[in-house]
C-alpha cells in the first residue's frame, strides 16, 4: 500500500538555514496493515503525516501509494488522489463551522465529481450511528459524535487508506473506545490505517509500531496477534 | 461539473457568514448607488444639453459659414455685413465638394417694416432656401414652406414664426393673407412651430421666412449672404468637410497665405463637443468621489475577506485534505467575494434607481433615468469583487493544511 525509499524532508528557514524535518528513512506498509506511529512531538510525525497524505511533497526520495508514484505529483493529483484513496481524521475532528453533520459529510463529493449523493451520505453517518443528528450543526454534537461525523467523512469516498492523527486525543477513555472500535471496524474491511498516537493504550489496537525520533525511524515492530481490544483486557 | 457545487458551497458560506457578508454587501452598495446615480445624471444631463443645443443650432451634420473674418463680431444686418460670401460660393460648395449634402442660402435683416392693414411692428426677415427645413430641423404647423419653383420665380410669400404671428394676427386665422415687408405685398403661405429660447436668450420665433431670391431681388437689392448652412454627408467627419469648405472658399476668393480668411465657420458638432466637455468636468468630479466609495467598498471586501481567510483556516484545510486543489480554494473564495460584491452592486443599482425616482418626485423634476450606468455598475462591482478577492483568495490556498487542521 505505502512504499516509502529514501524521503527526507528539509524545511528552508530563510536566514536561519535550513530544517531536516525528516531526514532519509524508509518503510513499506502492506494493504490492510493497522500501523500506529509513534514519537515526540518535534520527531517528524507531523511532516510524515503531511507527505503519507499526499499534502506536501517530500524534498527526495519516493512515495508509492497503491501502486502511483506520487512523489512528483502537482498540486491537482495529489488532490484527486487525497479524494479518491485517503481518508483524514484529526484530533479535534475539524468539522466545519456552521455546517451540518450531512454537509459535512458531503465535502469530500463535491471534491470529487461535483455530484453530491445525499442518501450515500446519510448512509455513511448511520454506520457510524449518527442518521438521526444529521441536521444538526457541528456545535450541537459531543466530542464523540463530532469525531463519529469525521468519521463518516473519511469513509465517504471509500478510501483505501485511513489517516488518523490522534484520533482519541481530545476525547474521554470511552469515547475514545467507541472511536476506536469504529476504526478497527474499518480495518476489518480490509483498509489501511496508519494512526498517529502518543497514549500506549490506543496504540495497541494496531498490530505494527513505528516509532520516529529527531526525522529518523528508531523502532518498527509488529506486534503479536491478539484476539481481544486492549482496553477489554484491563478491564476484566 | 465541479463548478455549479462550488457556486453553492460559496453561496453556503455566505448565508452562513451573514452578518460579514451583509457588511461587506453595504460597502459595495453605497459606492455603486452613488457611482451609478452620478453618472446617470451626468449622461441625462449631457443628453439635455445635446437636446438643447439641436434646438438652438438646428441639426448636428451642419456647418455655418459667415461673411468676414474671425475678427467681426456682433449681430449681422444688411448694413455692416460685408458682399464677400456669395451665391455663386453656394452653388460652388454644393457642386464641387462630395461631402456637403446640400447647401441653403440665407439673407437676413433685422428691425425690417412689417405692415398689416393698421398694425405695424419691425422685424427679423430672413430670405432662405427652400432646403432650410430640412437643414434646421425645424416644420411647418401650419399650411405650407415655399417651394424651388417659388424661390426661382421670386415668388413674394412668406412663413411666420409664432411670434411674428401673435404681433399681425393676433386674432384671426394668418394663412393666405396679405400683408407689407418694407411695403413690397407678400403673402403668408405657413407658420412655423415654435422653437423656443435661442442662445443669447432671445426668442427664435419672432422672425418672418421669405425665399431668399426674393429677398435678394425684391426687398434688400443685394446679391451676397448673410450666411450660408452646409449640411455634411458624414456628421462624423464634420471637421475635414469643414477644412474642405474652408480651402473651396479660399480658393474662389484668391486668398494666400499669410493672408486670413474672408468669412467665419462654424461647425456645431465641435462647439457641442467643447460645451459638454466644459459640463462634464462637474460630473467627473462627482464620478471621482463615488469612485472613491467604490474603491472603499471594495477595501471593506478585501480586509473582511481576509479576515474571513484567517478564521476559516481550519474549513481552507479540511477542504484541502479532501481533496480541493488550491485552484478550487482560490475559485470558492473568489466567487464569494463575485458573489457579495455582485449582490451588492445589484442592491445598489436598484437603491440608486429607486433613490432618483423618489427623489424626482418629491421635487417635481423631469426624469431622465439612463439605464446604462447603472448596468456598467453591475458589473464593475464583479469586477471588484475579482480585483479585491483574488488577493484574499490566494492567501487561503497558500495556507499550510495540516498545520491548520493539527493545531
Amino acid at each position: 500500500m505505502i512504499e516509502a525509499e529514501n524521503i527526507s524532508k528539509t524545511y528552508s528557514r530563510g536566514a536561519a538555514g535550513t530544517v531536516e524535518a525528516l531526514k532519509v528513512i524508509s518503510f513499506q506498509i502492506a494493504p490492510g496493515e493497522f500501523v500506529a506511529v509513534r514519537g515526540a512531538s518535534g520527531s517528524g510525525k507531523s511532516t510524515l503525516l503531511n507527505i503519507l497524505g499526499c499534502l506536501d511533497q517530500p524534498s527526495s526520495g519516493s512515495y508509492r501509494l497503491d501502486g502511483e508514484d506520487v512523489a512528483r505529483y502537482g498540486d491537482k493529483q495529489l488532490s484527486r488522489i487525497r479524494n479518491a484513496k485517503i481518508g483524514f481524521i484529526f484530533q479535534s475532528f475539524n468539522l466545519l463551522a456552521r455546517t451540518t453533520a450531512l454537509e459535512n459529510v458531503e465535502i469530500p463529493m463535491v471534491y470529487r465529481d461535483g455530484q453530491v449523493d445525499r442518501q450515500r451520505a446519510l448512509s455513511a453517518l448511520e454506520r457510524v450511528g449518527l442518521r438521526a443528528r444529521a441536521h444538526h450543526f457541528a456545535t450541537e454534537l459531543s466530542g464523540g459524535e463530532q469525531q463519529r461525523v469525521a468519521i463518516a467523512r473519511a469513509l465517504i469516498n471509500n478510501p483505501a487508506l485511513i489517516l488518523a492523527d490522534e484520533p482519541t486525543g481530545n476525547l474521554d477513555m470511552n469515547v475514545g473506545r467507541e472511536v476506536m472500535s469504529l476504526l478497527e471496524g474499518l480495518h476489518s474491511e480490509g483498509r489501511t490505517i496508519l494512526m498517529v498516537t502518543h497514549e500506549d493504550a490506543i496504540a495497541a489496537y494496531a498490530s505494527r509500531e513505528i516509532t520516529l525520533r529527531d526525522g529518523l525511524i528508531i523502532s518498527d515492530f509488529h506486534r503479536p496477534a491478539r484476539t481481544m481490544p486492549p482496553l477489554m483486557q484491563g478491564a476484566i | 461539473m465541479k463548478t455549479p457545487k462550488l457556486v453553492s458551497q460559496a453561496a453556503r458560506s455566505m448565508r452562513r457568514y451573514w452578518v460579514r457578508t451583509t457588511l461587506m454587501v453595504l460597502g459595495v452598495v453605497v459606492g455603486i448607488a452613488s457611482l451609478g446615480v452620478v453618472s446617470s445624471i451626468g449622461e441625462a444631463t449631457r443628453r439635455e444639453t445635446t437636446a438643447r443645443f439641436k434646438s438652438m443650432l438646428g441639426t448636428f451634420d451642419t456647418i455655418m459659414v459667415r461673411p468676414g473674418g474671425g475678427h467681426s463680431r456682433g449681430m449681422p444686418t444688411l448694413v455692416n455685413v460685408p458682399p464677400t460670401l456669395r451665391f455663386e460660393d453656394a452653388d460652388a460648395i454644393a457642386r464641387e465638394l462630395p461631402e456637403i449634402n446640400t447647401v441653403a442660402e440665407m439673407q437676413t435683416a433685422f428691425d425690417v417694416d412689417i405692415k398689416y392693414r393698421d398694425r405695424t411692428t419691425s422685424l427679423v426677415v430672413i430670405g432662405v432656401s427652400p432646403n432650410w427645413l430640412l437643414l434646421r430641423s425645424e416644420d411647418v404647423q401650419d399650411g405650407a414652406f415655399f417651394t424651388q419653383e417659388q424661390n426661382a420665380s421670386l415668388a413674394r410669400v412668406a412663413v411666420l414664426g409664432t411670434e411674428a404671428r401673435a404681433a399681425l394676427f393676433p386674432d384671426e386665422g394668418p394663412l393666405g393673407k396679405n400683408f407689407r415687408i418694407a411695403d413690397v405685398p407678400f403673402q403668408v403661405i405657413g407658420l412655423l412651430k415654435s422653437r423656443g429660447a435661442g442662445p443669447g436668450g432671445g426668442s427664435l420665433d419672432n422672425l418672418i421666412l421669405v425665399p431668399v431670391n426674393t429677398a435678394s431681388r425684391r426687398l434688400f437689392n443685394r446679391d451676397f449672404l448673410t450666411m450660408l448652412i452646409a449640411q455634411v454627408r458624414d456628421p462624423e467627419r464634420s471637421t475635414e468637410a469643414t477644412d474642405r469648405v474652408s480651402a473651396l472658399l479660399r480658393d474662389r476668393h484668391h486668398i494666400r497665405p499669410p493672408a486670413l480668411d474672408d468669412f467665419t465657420i462654424t461647425n456645431p458638432a465641435a462647439t457641442m463637443a467643447q460645451v459638454t466637455r466644459a459640463k462634464s468636468t462637474l460630473t467627473r468630479i462627482l464620478a471621482g468621489v463615488a469612485a472613491m466609495a467604490l474603491l472603499i467598498g471594495g477595501v471593506v471586501i478585501m480586509s473582511l475577506m481576509s479576515i474571513a481567510v484567517s478564521e476559516r483556516r481550519k474549513e481552507i484545510g479540511v477542504r484541502r485534505s479532501v481533496g480541493a486543489t488550491r485552484a478550487d480554494i482560490v475559485a470558492q473564495f473568489l466567487l464569494e467575494a463575485i458573489l457579495v460584491a455582485s449582490t451588492g452592486g445589484v442592491a445598489g443599482a436598484l437603491g440608486g434607481w429607486g433613490g432618483m425616482r423618489l427623489a424626482a418626485r418629491m421635487q417635481n423634476l423631469p426624469l431622465t433615468l439612463v439605464w446604462r450606468p447603472f448596468a456598467a455598475a453591475i458589473l464593475l462591482s464583479m469586477g471588484i469583487g475579482v480585483v479585491f478577492g483574488i488577493y484574499p483568495a490566494w492567501k487561503a490556498s497558500k495556507l499550510d493544511p495540516i498545520q491548520v487542521l493539527r493545531s
